[in-house]
C-alpha cells in the first residue's frame, strides 16, 4: 500500500487508537520508518496525547458547590451542623491556607510566650486584663535588663581586650617609641619592652576588679 | 453510589441532598471543562454556576433518551461556552479596535498573562494550557474533551452535534498543531 506524509497526519489519531487495519498500520510504520519528519511528528503527537491524558484534573474552587447550592435551592439550613463546618475543609486543605493559618499560629504562640503566658500551666486569671498587662509589663522589663547585662558582659569581655592588646603594638610599629626613648633610662626601656610576668599580674589585677 | 438517573429523579421530586450530591459528583469536571476553554478560573467560576444554573431550571425537561446525565451536562456547558466565546470576542475585536498596537489579542486571550496562570499547579498543564489557547475554538474544544475529558468519539459527536468524521478530523488535526505550538514553545511531548 502507498502511504506518505499526507496520510500520515490524516490518519495519526487513528493509528494512535488502534483503529487502522493491519495493512494500514503495516504503511503507516514503513512510512514512518523511512521519514524522519513523520517519526517525529508521530512521537511528538503521542507523548502529548500521553501526557494529557495522564494530566490530572484541575480542583474546583472550594466554594464553587455551595455557591451553587446556594443560588439554587437557596442556602443550606443551619440544622446541617458538622456538615456546613466540613464544607470549608477543602479551602482549609489548600496549601496557601495551610501555610497561612500555621504562620497564625506560630505568631500567637512566639506572643504568648512574650507575654509570659504558658498554655500548659494557665489559669482563668491570666486571662484577666490586668493580669496580662502585669505579666507583659514583667516579661518586658526581664527582656530590658537581659539585654542590658548582655550589652554590659560585652562591654566588659572588650574592656579586658583592649587592655592586653597594647603590649602587642609597640612590637609590630617600633619606629616612634626607638627615636624618642633613650637606652640608657630603665623606665622607658620597661616600656618598650614589659616583662611577662608584669603583665599576667596586671591582668590577674583586672579580672579581680571586674568580678 | 447511585446512578445519576436516580438522582434526577430523586431532584425532580424536589429532593435537595440529591441535587447537592449531583452538583458535588459534576462540579469539578464543568469548571475544568470551562478553565480549559476560557483559560481564566474567574470566568470558568462564573460559567460553571451559570451551567448549573441552567441545569436546575432544565432538569424536568432532561429525559434518558438525551443520553447519559454527563453528555447532556456538557452539552449544555459547551453551549454556554459557545456564547461565552462570541460575546467575549465581540469585547476583544472592541478593544482591538481601540488600541491599533495590540491586533494579536483576538488570538491570545489576555488571560494567559494573568496571575491564574502563574497560579497553576504544574508547568505542564501550564503549558498545555497557552497552547491549547492558541488552538482555534472548534479544534480546543475537540482536544478538551477527548484527551483532557476522555470522553468516546460517539460521546463527543453528541454533545457537538456534528458527524463522527468531523469530530475525529478535528481531533486529529487539534492534537498535531498543539504539539507544533508546544514543540515552538520548547517543550517536547515525548
Amino acid at each position: 500500500m502507498e502511504w506518505n506524509c499526507t496520510l500520515t497526519e490524516d490518519r495519526l489519531s487513528d493509528y494512535l487508537d488502534g483503529t487502522l487495519s493491519r495493512e494500514e498500520a503495516a504503511a503507516f510504520e514503513a512510512h514512518a520508518a523511512t521519514c524522519a519528519k513523520c517519526a517525529k511528528l508521530v512521537a511528538d503527537v503521542r507523548g502529548l496525547v500521553t501526557r494529557m491524558q495522564k494530566l490530572e484534573p484541575l480542583a474546583a474552587p472550594p466554594m464553587l458547590v455551595t455557591r451553587i447550592v446556594n443560588a439554587t435551592t437557596g442556602p443550606q439550613k443551619q440544622s446541617a451542623g458538622w456538615k456546613n463546618v466540613l464544607a470549608w475543609r477543602p479551602a482549609v486543605l489548600q496549601p496557601r491556607f495551610a501555610l497561612g493559618l500555621v504562620t497564625v499560629a506560630a505568631t500567637i504562640l512566639i506572643l504568648m510566650y512574650t507575654a509570659g503566658f504558658t498554655p500548659t500551666r494557665w489559669k482563668h486569671a491570666d486571662l484577666s486584663p490586668g493580669t496580662v498587662l502585669r505579666t507583659a509589663n514583667r516579661q518586658a522589663h526581664l527582656t530590658f535588663a537581659k539585654s542590658a547585662k548582655f550589652v554590659n558582659d560585652l562591654r566588659v569581655v572588650y574592656e579586658i581586650q583592649t587592655r592586653l592588646q597594647p603590649e602587642a603594638e609597640p612590637q609590630q610599629a617600633p619606629a616612634v617609641p626607638q627615636q624618642n626613648s633613650s637606652p640608657a633610662n630603665p623606665q622607658d626601656r620597661s616600656q618598650a619592652s614589659p616583662h611577662p610576668g608584669h603583665s599576667q599580674a596586671r591582668t590577674g589585677v583586672l579580672l579581680a576588679s571586674l568580678l | 453510589m447511585e446512578p445519576d438517573a436516580q438522582l434526577v429523579q430523586d431532584c425532580l421530586r424536589g429532593d435537595g441532598p440529591s441535587w447537592e450530591e449531583l452538583v458535588r459528583r459534576h462540579a469539578r469536571r464543568v469548571f475544568n471543562l470551562c478553565y480549559r476553554f476560557t483559560g481564566n478560573s474567574t470566568d470558568a467560576d462564573d460559567l460553571s454556576q451559570e451551567v448549573f444554573l441552567r441545569i436546575y431550571k432544565t432538569l424536568p425537561s432532561y429525559k434518558a433518551s438525551y443520553g447519559a446525565f454527563p453528555t447532556w451536562l456538557t452539552s449544555v456547558t459547551r453551549n454556554l461556552l459557545v456564547d461565552h466565546y462570541r460575546r467575549t470576542r465581540r469585547d476583544r475585536l472592541t478593544d482591538s479596535i481601540d488600541d491599533e498596537n495590540a491586533p494579536q489579542l483576538e488570538e491570545k486571550p489576555s488571560a494567559m498573562r494573568s496571575p491564574d496562570k502563574i497560579a497553576e499547579a504544574g508547568e505542564l498543564s501550564a503549558q498545555i494550557q497557552e497552547g491549547l489557547a492558541q488552538l482555534s475554538p472548534e479544534l480546543r474544544e475537540a482536544v478538551i474533551l477527548r484527551d483532557l475529558q476522555g470522553f468516546e468519539y460517539a460521546e463527543i459527536q453528541a454533545v457537538l452535534q456534528v458527524p463522527e468524521g468531523t469530530v475525529k478530523s478535528r481531533i486529529n488535526r487539534g492534537r498535531i498543531e498543539l504539539a507544533k505550538i508546544l514543540g515552538d514553545m520548547g517543550l517536547r511531548p515525548n
